[in-house]
């Protein structure tokens, strides 16, 4: 389905102007608008793990440094590694080493089977066996982690690092504190005698937080910057180079801590973290997107999808295009909702009125801006929304719709339908309509290439289309009362082909 | 040697599917097991295949040296004789025309390996790998990846004796299987060539 789709022939038009397939859009149904990837903030809803999917609440995952602490990735192909079990043959452990010969011979008697596991790679059959990583007893059992060089280093740093910034903010926090006191209205007689609450408690001898030092960032030997480097070895032109030893520019990032130079220090990578995201309107911070918690589940608790609310245009086949004669193009139009549709194809709006349209949607966000800001919706630490700035679609059309002289009906959808046999046809369509089944309508409609066009210049058109929509959804009473049913526009830009002749 | 002339030796306790296209002089060692829809076709010379193998369905193992190759240029009327090692699995929809194959080899689904690539022993072609051009994997070589890149393996792949026990054990159950040559009585089931 996103194969048709996401190749770039017919494309909606969001409010800020940027222009996308009908499978990257999504629909707010609390401002009845389309909606852009630009248009939503993306929140982390949860992080999990995507192998063993485990949910790890966000502190802990930024302890971790977002990586799972069961699941490895494969260091040569980064595709997951799977932990596969041998059984060997240990001799029963019933004394410790060191027995003299009889008593080994009687223990070797007593085989055991003991299941090692490994860590493989099933795509390029990788395994920690390659780099001497021992067999472990367990599954899951912690293996060796991997020693870094510098990792006392970065130690050091990040602690001292962490006490700068502490020590920033509490001289912040004590600046503001002394800048009140001066600015009050309200001298008390303490500050006039020049006697602060502190300073009396440490007269008397009360004080037991006076001592506290300030914590000091520790002191820490700088890094040092040198241009001597050490020379090449000899042989480094004369030795052949055995490429299959030597680690590729992926492996060495995927293991940013070492980038190891050959294979030999390839090791496990703990699996990156992936994260679940909500998406919420811009404008009215409503969710558009929610998935379910559970990592497991792939269904969403919200999901306004532009396909699930918004007729689908799709292009189906088109006469060449020589310049200067109309050409019959054929769409068909989808009811992707449950409710029948009247559908309106009208022009899109000129240059004018779409700078005119901007300009009155920007007075219209400063406003909702203000509200948002009081409104009890956002907590007070939200930021109010940044809305995108709309701009002019950026697409020039170069061929002209002849506009059809009516309004049609889109039937609802109905999944049973597509089990029934019979054809509807009592209803009296307008001629354009050149075929109808179910909630798919095809209509032919003729396009003008605009004037000044060459061989091979892609003809672009589009149209704005009105539709009905029926909020079903709604479930504040000051919507209902305002009538379900709605006229939606969107802006649909077409590309059909190029000028043949 | 005529190309219509099917000369197919199946050696006894190989497991061959009636269904499998097998055309030429194709000999099948014991303990191999050939899968229907499976395809062997010596055009240029015989096949030998080694024991215990398996070749899946939709797998094609073609003998036909191009014109332009070196073999076929320095002579072109010298035979050619197409062996493949024992231990060797051919996965599903995989296509080798390799003009020599070692040991323990896994060509995975849909891999393909042209005329000019040899391969030595222990190597995997990943799925969905093309090799192309004139080359020679050495011993334990891995093939994966969009980009077919290349590592080598500590040690030859695991055995994959339990999955053939298991085969030739279910597989007579429900296809028709080629009846292998007898080699008490000396009859073959295609021609009686003697050895
Ligand atoms: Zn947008
Ligand atoms: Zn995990
Ligand atoms: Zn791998
Ligand atoms: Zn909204």
């Amino acid at each position: 389905m996103d194969f048709f789709l996401s190749k770039k022939i017919v494309e909606y038009a969001c409010l800020c102007g940027v222009l996308s397939p009908l499978t990257k859009l999504y629909f707010c149904r609390h401002c009845l608008n389309l909606r852009c990837a630009f248009c939503c903030h993306h929140e982390v809803d949860s992080h999990f793990c995507s192998n063993c999917l485990e949910n790890i609440p966000s502190s802990e995952a930024k302890l971790r440094k977002n990586k799972c602490n069961t699941c490895f990735d494969c260091p040569s192909c980064q595709a997951t590694l799977s932990a596969r079990a041998t059984s060997i043959q240990v001799p029963m452990s019933t004394k410790g080493e060191g027995g003299d010969e009889t008593d080994e011979g009687s223990a070797s008697n007593k085989m055991v089977t003991k299941k090692m596991y490994y860590l493989a790679c099933l795509a390029c059959r990788w395994t920690s066996r390659d780099v001497g990583i021992s067999d472990q007893t367990s599954q899951t059992c912690s293996w060796p982690e991997q020693e870094y060089f510098h990792s006392t280093r970065f130690q050091l740093l990040s602690e001292h690092f962490q006490a700068v910034v502490l020590c920033d903010k509490e001289e912040k926090q004590d600046y503001l504190r002394r800048k009140t006191v001066k600015t009050s209205k309200f001298p008390s007689m303490t500050d006039r005698t020049g006697l602060t609450v502190a300073s009396i408690r440490r007269q008397i001898g009360f004080d037991k937080s006076a001592p506290k030092a300030k914590p000091k960032p520790t002191n820490i030997t700088p890094s040092i910057a040198t241009s001597e480097v050490e020379d090449l070895p000899d042989e480094i032109f004369t030795k052949p180079v055995n490429l299959k030893n030597i680690t590729t520019i992926k492996q060495r990032l995927a293991q940013p801590a070492n980038q190891p130079e050959t294979v030999k220090h390839l090791y496990p990578q703990h699996k990156n973290l992936s994260i679940k995201r909500s998406l919420r309107c811009r404008h009215c911070e409503h969710n558009v997107i929610k998935p379910e918690y559970n990592p497991s589940s792939i269904k969403y608790r919200i999901q306004l999808f532009a396909s699930n609310h918004v007729p689908e245009v799709r292009f189906v086949k088109a006469d060449p295009f020589k310049i200067g004669e109309s050409a019959s193009i054929i769409l068909k139009i989808i009811n992707p909702t449950i409710n029948d549709m009247t559908i309106t194809i009208m022009d899109l709006p000129t240059e004018d009125e779409e700078k005119m349209a901007i300009e009155e949607m920007r007075k219209t966000f400063d406003k909702s801006v203000s509200i948002a800001t009081k409104s009890s919706l956002t907590p007070s630490i939200m930021r109010p929304s940044l809305i995108e700035d709309p701009r002019m679609v950026d697409c020039k059309i170069t061929g002209k719709i002849e506009l059809p002289d009516s309004s049609f009906v889109v039937n609802q959808r109905d999944d049973s339908a597509e089990f029934d046999d019979d054809i509807q046809g009592d209803r009296q369509d307008p001629r354009f309509i050149i075929w109808r089944k179910a909630n798919k309508v095809e209509i032919k409609l003729n396009v003008i290439p605009c004037d000044g066009l060459k061989k091979d210049d892609d003809i672009i058109t589009g149209f704005t289309m009105q539709f009905t929509y029926s909020n079903v959804h709604t479930s504040t009473p000051e919507k209902e009362s305002q009538g379900l049913r709605h006229a939606l526009n969107v802006r649909v830009y077409i590309n059909p082909g190029k000028i043949s002749e | 040697m005529s190309k219509n002339e099917n000369k197919v030796k199946i050696m006894p306790r190989a497991v061959v599917c009636e269904d499998s296209n097998i055309r030429g002089d194709v000999t099948i060692s014991s303990g191999s097991v050939v899968h229907t829809s499976a395809q062997i076709i010596a055009e240029s010379g015989p096949i030998i295949i080694g024991e215990n193998c398996i070749i899946e369905e939709y797998a094609k193992i073609i003998h036909r040296i191009p014109t332009n190759h070196k073999l076929y240029q320095e002579n072109p009327e010298k035979p050619h004789v197409l062996v493949i090692g024992s231990n060797n699995i051919f996965e599903v929809g995989c296509t080798v025309e390799a003009l020599k194959i070692g040991e323990k080899n896994i060509f995975e689904s849909k891999s393909y390996v042209s005329p000019d690539v040899t391969i030595s022993s222990g190597c995997v072609i990943g799925a969905g790998c093309q090799l192309f051009g004139e080359q020679h994997l050495t011993e334990n070589t891995v093939i994966y990846g969009k980009t077919c890149q290349q590592r080598e393996a500590l040690d030859k792949q695991g055995s994959h004796m339990l999955q053939l026990d298991f085969l030739r054990k279910i597989l007579p159950n429900y296809h028709h299987l080629r009846k292998p040559v007898d080699i008490k009585s000396k009859t073959t089931f295609a021609t009686s060539t003697p050895k």
